[in-house]
C-alpha cells in the first residue's frame, strides 16, 4: 500500500497545481509556454542562489539559529524577487493579458519549486513502508507556497507592470511583496529559533498564505478599478 | 531512406529518453529506512534422514501482534510476538501441537543470553531457574517440531519494548492497525534458505610423547584425553555452549597446558604418551570422535590405555559422575560418583562420548556434572547456555581433578597424598587462562555444519594446541548423511510503522473532494474575474 500512500501524497503536492490550470482561464488561453518559462527562470534563480549560499554561507556544524547567518540567508533569498522581475517583466510572452500572465509566471514558479525541492523526497520517502505524516504536511505546504507564489507574482506585476495604480497603495504593495518574499527567513526562523514543530510550521504557512493572498487580491482589484 | 523527423519531434525523443532514464536511475534507489532494525536470530532449519524440523521459512513481511490478540483473529498473516517474561508454555505447545498457521513467531529473549555485550547485564539477573526451565522446555519443543513458518529470536532493548507496548496497547483496545494507534509491519528480507552443501567437521588432535624407554615411542602406553568442542541449538547464531561443551575445552586446554610444562623437561615426563582430542560432531552421536577413532592405526589404538572425556563440568556443585569407569578417584573435597551404563552396541544412539571408544574396546569415561545420559540434541549447548550460568571455579576443580588424578596415574603415586598441581606452585592452575577462554568460547557460536573451511576459530583452537603439544594434526572429515542443515541463521528484522490500507482510502477521498472543492472554487471565482476583465480591459486594448 506504499505506492498507494506516494500517490495520495503527489496528488496533494502537485495536484492543485494542475487543478489551479485547468479552472482558470489560464488553460483557455493556453498560457503553457509561459509558465515554463517561468519554470526554466526558476531552475536557473536556484542554481545562482545555491551558488551565492555555497560561496558566502558557511557550513553549521549545529542546527541552531545563527541571526547573521539567516539575515545573509534572506538577502539571498531576494535573488527569487529578481527572478520573478525577469519572468514577468523581461521575457516575451506572446499576446497574454497582464492578469493572465502573473498567474501563469506564478503557477509556473511554484510548480517548478515543488518538483524541485519535493519530489525526490517523496519519491524516496513515500514509497517506503514506515509511515510518517511528514509528506502529508509537505504537500500541505506545497499547496501554501502555489498561493504565496501567486501572491508574489501578482504583487510584482502590479509594482513593475501597471503604470497606473494609486499612489496611496503603493507602499502597501511594496510592504506586502516584502512580507510574501521573505515567508522562506520567516518560517526557517519559526522552525529553529523558536523551535517549532513542523505540522504548526505548515499551519501558520497556510494561514499566511491564505492572509497573504486575500490582501493581495484586495490589492489587485483596487488597482483594476477604472477609477484612476 | 526513413522519413525525416522534424527537429521538435526529435527534441521530444530525446527529452523522454532522458526522462526515462532518470527514472530508471530513481527507482533504483535502495529503500531502506525503518523505523527499528533488529537483529535477530533464525530458529534451526534441518533435517534427520529426510524428515523435516525446525522453522521451515526465513522471509518475514506481516502485520505484528501481541499475545493479547483477540481469541477469534486469524493469524496466519501475522507475526507473533512473544517475550520471555510473560511467556505461557501451555499456549505455545497447544499452538505447535495443533499446527495452527501462523505469520511468524517472534521470541524476544532477556539480554542475560545476549553473548555479544557480556557486561551490560549488571543487576539484571534472573531471579529464578523458571525461566531457564521455560527456555530449555521451548528449545526442546522448537527443535524437535517442523514450523511451516519463520521463528526467530531477537533480544529485549529500549526500541523493541517500546514496540512491543504500542503492539499491546492497539491489542487491548482492540482497534485494527491504523496510522495513529500504530501498526507494525515486521520485514525480514532474507533469500530462501539452502542446505549447506557437504557439512564436514573437524577433529584437532595434538601429542605429548612419553619419555621413551630406548623403545619406539608409540609402545608406551597412551591417555588419551578429550573434548568435544561443537554445539547445537535452536538458533545456531547463538548456541555459544558454554557449559557443553565450552567448559570441556578449556579443561582439556588446561590440562594439556599443565602437562607441556611437565613434558618440557625429561626429567619430570611421564612414562606415558598423552593424547589430546578436541573433537567435533558431538550432538551428532559423537560423529566426529567415532571418524577420528577409526583414523587411527591399529598399534596406536591399542596402544590406549584408557581414554578420559570431558563434558559439561561448568556449573556444579558438590557432585561429579564419572560414566563407566573404575580407575580415578578422588579426595579433593567433592563426591565423584561412578555410573555405570550399559552399552547397546545396535542401537545408533550415542549418549557419551566415551561408547564410541568403548566400541573400539578402549577403556574410557566421561566426566560430567550430568548425572543421566542426555537425549539426542539435548543440552548441547543451546540458548540458555550462556556465559553467566558457568562457573569458572568448578572448571578450576574438575582441572585439578584430571590433572592430579592423571599425574597420579603417570608418575605411580596413586594412594599417596601429593598434590603436583598445588596452589601457589608454578604447576597451578591458572584461573585467568581459564577465564579467558571461557570468554572466547562463550562469544563463538560453534554449530559445526555453519564452520567455514579454515575458521578462525578452529585454527585458534589448533593454534593453543600446537603451543602445547607437538605433532597437531587436523582432520576434516564430511558429517554423516543422516543430517541435512538450512543456512541464514541470521537476519536483520526492519520494523516498520505503517498505516492501514483503509487509511490511505480514506486520504485519497479527503484529497479528492478538496480538489474538487478548489476546482469548483477556482471556476466560479475565475468566470467572474473574466467576465469582469474582458469587460474591463477592452477598452484598454482598444
Amino acid at each position: 500500500m506504499t505506492v498507494f500512500h506516494f500517490f495520495n501524497c503527489a496528488i496533494l503536492t502537485f495536484g492543485p497545481h494542475a487543478v489551479y490550470y485547468s479552472a482558470t482561464p489560464l488553460s483557455e488561453y493556453d498560457t503553457l509556454g509561459t509558465s515554463i518559462k517561468a519554470a526554466v527562470v526558476y531552475l536557473a534563480t536556484a542554481l545562482v542562489k545555491l551558488i551565492c549560499l555555497a560561496t558566502f554561507l558557511k557550513v553549521s556544524e549545529s542546527d541552531s539559529f545563527d541571526p547573521y547567518q539567516e539575515l545573509l540567508k534572506a538577502l539571498i533569498g531576494f535573488i527569487d524577487v529578481a527572478g520573478l522581475y525577469f519572468a514577468l517583466a523581461q521575457l516575451t510572452h506572446r499576446n497574454i493579458s497582464q492578469n493572465h500572465k502573473f498567474q501563469a509566471v506564478g503557477l509556473g514558479w511554484a510548480f517548478a519549486d515543488s518538483v524541485l525541492h519535493r519530489l525526490a523526497p517523496l519519491w524516496v520517502g513515500a514509497r517506503g513502508l514506515e509511515f510518517t505524516w511528514d509528506y502529508i504536511l509537505q504537500g500541505l505546504e506545497a499547496n501554501a507556497n502555489l498561493v504565496l507564489s501567486i501572491s508574489l507574482a501578482a504583487l510584482g506585476s502590479l509594482m513593475w507592470l501597471r503604470k497606473n495604480k494609486p499612489k496611496t497603495l503603493i507602499p502597501i504593495i511594496y510592504l506586502c511583496a516584502g512580507i510574501v518574499a521573505t515567508m522562506p527567513s520567516i518560517t526557517s526562523y519559526l522552525r529553529r529559533g523558536l523551535g517549532w514543530h513542523f505540522p504548526k510550521v505548515v499551519g501558520f504557512e497556510l494561514f499566511t498564505s491564505l492572509v497573504m493572498a486575500f490582501i493581495s487580491w484586495q490589492l489587485f482589484s483596487a488597482c483594476q478599478r477604472p477609477s484612476m | 531512406m526513413a522519413p525525416r523527423k522534424s527537429p521538435r519531434e526529435r527534441q521530444m525523443l530525446v527529452l523522454d529518453s532522458v526522462i526515462a532514464l532518470v527514472f530508471v536511475l530513481v527507482a533504483c534507489v535502495e529503500l531502506c529506512d525503518g523505523a527499528t532494525v533488529v537483529d535477530v536470530y533464525r530458529l534451526i532449519q534441518y533435517d534427520i534422514s529426510g524428515a523435516p524440523f525446525g522453522s521451515r521459512l526465513a522471509g518475514l513481511n506481516h502485520h505484528a501482534t501481541s499475545l493479547h490478540f483477540s481469541p477469534h483473529a486469524d493469524l496466519s498473516r501475522t507475526v507473533l510476538l512473544i517475550p520471555l517474561r510473560e511467556f505461557n508454555i501451555s499456549f505455545v505447545k497447544e499452538y505447535i501441537a495443533e499446527s495452527k498457521p501462523l505469520g511468524g513467531l517472534l521470541f524476544l529473549l532477556p539480554q542475560i543470553f545476549n553473548f555479544e555485550n557480556n557486561g551490560e547485564v549488571g543487576s539484571n539477573h534472573l531471579d529464578g531457574t523458571n525461566e531457564l526451565l521455560i527456555l530449555a522446555e521451548l528449545e526442546q519443543i522448537l527443535i524437535h517440531t517442523n514450523l511451516p513458518y519463520p521463528v526467530y529470536f531477537a533480544f529485549e532493548d529500549d526500541n523493541i519494548n517500546a514496540v512491543l507496548a504500542d503492539i499491546k496497547k492497539s491489542d487491548i483496545t482492540g482497534q485494527p492497525a491504523t496510522a495513529t494507534t500504530g501498526g507494525y509491519k515486521f520485514v525480514v528480507s532474507a533469500p530462501e534458505p539452502k542446505s549447506v552443501v557437504s557439512p564436514s567437521i573437524t577433529n584437532i588432535q595434538g601429542w605429548l610423547a612419553g619419555l621413551k624407554g630406548g623403545d619406539d615411542a608409540h609402545q608406551l602406553p597412551t591417555i588419551a584425553i578429550v573434548a568435544s568442542y561443537d554445539t547445537f541449538g535452536a538458533a545456531p547464531a547463538l548456541s555459544v555452549g558454554t557449559d557443553s561443551n565450552g567448559s570441556g575445552v578449556v579443561a582439556l586446554l588446561e590440562v594439556a597446558r599443565l602437562f607441556s610444562l611437565l613434558y618440557s623437561n625429561p626429567k619430570t615426563r611421564g612414562q606415558y604418551n598423552l593424547l589430546f582430542g578436541l573433537t567435533s560432531g558431538g550432538p551428532y552421536n559423537y560423529n566426529g570422535t567415532r571418524k577420528w577413532l577409526r583414523s587411527f592405526d591399529q598399534r596406536l589404538r591399542e596402544s590406549i590405555d584408557y581414554a578420559i572425556c570431558i563434558d559439561s563440568i561448568g556449573s556444579w556443585e558438590n557432585e561429579l559422575w564419572i560414566h563407566d569407569f573404575s580407575s580415578v578417584a578422588e579426595e579433593l573435597g567433592f563426591n565423584v560418583n561412578l555410573k555405570h551404563k550399559k552399552i547397546n552396541i545396535s542401537n545408533p544412539r550415542v549418549a557419551w562420548e566415551h561408547e564410541q571408544f568403548s566400541r573400539l574396546r578402549v577403556t574410557a569415561a566421561t566426566l560430567s556434572e550430568l548425572s543421566a545420559a542426555r537425549e539426542l540434541l539435548e543440552k548441547t549447548g543451546g540458548l540458555i547456555d550462556s556465559r553467566h550460568f558457568v562457573d569458572e571455579k568448578a572448571i578450576i576443580r574438575s582441572v585439578k581433578l584430571v590433572a592430579e588424578s592423571l599425574a597420579r596415574h603417570i608418575y605411580g603415586h596413586q594412594g599417596k597424598n601429593i598434590q603436583i598441581f598445588a596452589d601457589n606452585s608454578n604447576l597451578a592452575v591458572n584461573p585467568y587462562y581459564i577465564r579467558a577462554w571461557l570468554d572466547v568460547l562463550s562469544q563463538t557460536p560453534r554449530v559445526a555444519p555453519f564452520f567455514s573451511k579454515d575458521d578462525p576459530f578452529v585454527m585458534a583452537l589448533k593454534k593453543e594446541l600446537e603451543d602445547h603439544t607437538d605433532e597437531v594434526y587436523v582432520q576434516r572429515e564430511a558429517l554423516d548423511g543422516m543430517f541435512t542443515f538450512y543456512d541464514s541463521t541470521r537476519a536483520k528484522l526492519n520494523i516498520y510503522q505503517v498505516a492501514s490500507v483503509t487509511f490511505d482510502l480514506l486520504l485519497l477521498l479527503v484529497l479528492g473532494s478538496y480538489l474538487i472543492v478548489l476546482f469548483s472554487f477556482l471556476v466560479i471565482t475565475t468566470q467572474d474575474d473574466v467576465f469582469m476583465k474582458s469587460s474591463l480591459e477592452e477598452p484598454v486594448i482598444c
